[in-house]
């Protein structure tokens, strides 16, 4: 009952506030947290160097162990690239909730939540591919090394060549 | 007595031991960056974007040193 006062103009407080209309503008022009292009560049070089471990890792594994080996080695570089991946995709997807009010609790929830799905299905499949006659587990461990090692020296490099400004997602009172 | 006399044994499967083992490690990194990055954002929030980059950058790198822990379940368990 405090917070009413009914003795206030109405014309003041819409008067002396000509921003607000910038403001509920704003969160709808701003596509997100500037960190979304170098996520999304990060993305598409990983899944670029997928490919690539893939066939060679193909070749090598077939050469090795014959068709299982090749199976093994794309199995391989798809946990590797997909599990790591995962992470890039989980902020991309919290920074869409960039305009509400629980951004820093949605943004960690959906990061750390997927983190932890994603531990716990990758040992079910681990156990699951476990004595699967059509595995090879050195090939599919080796490959997976080399993925899980090329989708960190993809990241670093993706990082170390973007351009992100300093004060990138400061909001100034005019709306931008 | 015997210097070597057994006082715990186990029986099972001694690779349920090395997961918990490989899920120590990430889960204080984890926790190190995230908070971190909290406490970053919450006294820079203009800083969001390059904060999110680091911790992304951090947590690749934990999660994958688990990734091969977890992974060499295909090779010892064989």
């Amino acid at each position: 009952m405090t917070d009413q006062q009914p003795d206030r103009p109405e014309t003041e407080s819409t008067a002396s506030r000509p921003v607000p209309a910038d403001e509920a503008r704003a969160p709808q022009q701003s596509s997100g947290p500037s960190s979304n292009l170098v996520l999304k560049s990060a993305l598409l070089w990983g899944g670029l160097l997928a490919l690539a471990i893939a066939v060679v890792a193909s070749v090598v594994g077939g050469l090795v162990a014959g068709g299982v080996g090749v199976v093994s080695a794309l199995i391989g570089t798809a946990m590797a690239v997909v599990y790591l991946g995962i992470t890039a995709a989980s902020i991309l997807l919290a920074n869409r909730f960039t305009a509400s009010d629980l951004f820093v609790g949605i943004f960690f929830g959906i990061v750390l939540g997927a983190w932890l799905v994603k531990f716990v299905l990758f040992i079910v499949v681990a156990i699951l591919l476990k004595g699967q006659p059509w595995v090879n587990p050195q090939v599919m461990f080796l490959t997976m090394i080399v993925g899980v090692i090329g989708s960190l020296v993809v990241d670093v490099v993706v990082v170390l060549r973007s351009r992100m400004p300093y004060a990138s997602d400061t909001r100034l009172p005019g709306g931008r | 007595m015997d210097a070597t006399s057994v006082v715990a044994a186990i029986s099972g499967n001694i690779a349920t031991v090395g997961y918990g083992l490989a899920a120590i490690g990430p889960a204080i990194g984890i926790g190190i960056v995230v908070g971190k990055t909290i406490e970053s954002i919450a006294r820079q929030p203009e800083l969001a974007g390059r904060l999110q980059v680091l911790m992304w950058i951090g947590i690749a790198f934990t999660e994958a040193l688990a990734l091969i822990g977890i992974a060499t379940y295909f090779i010892f368990v064989s």
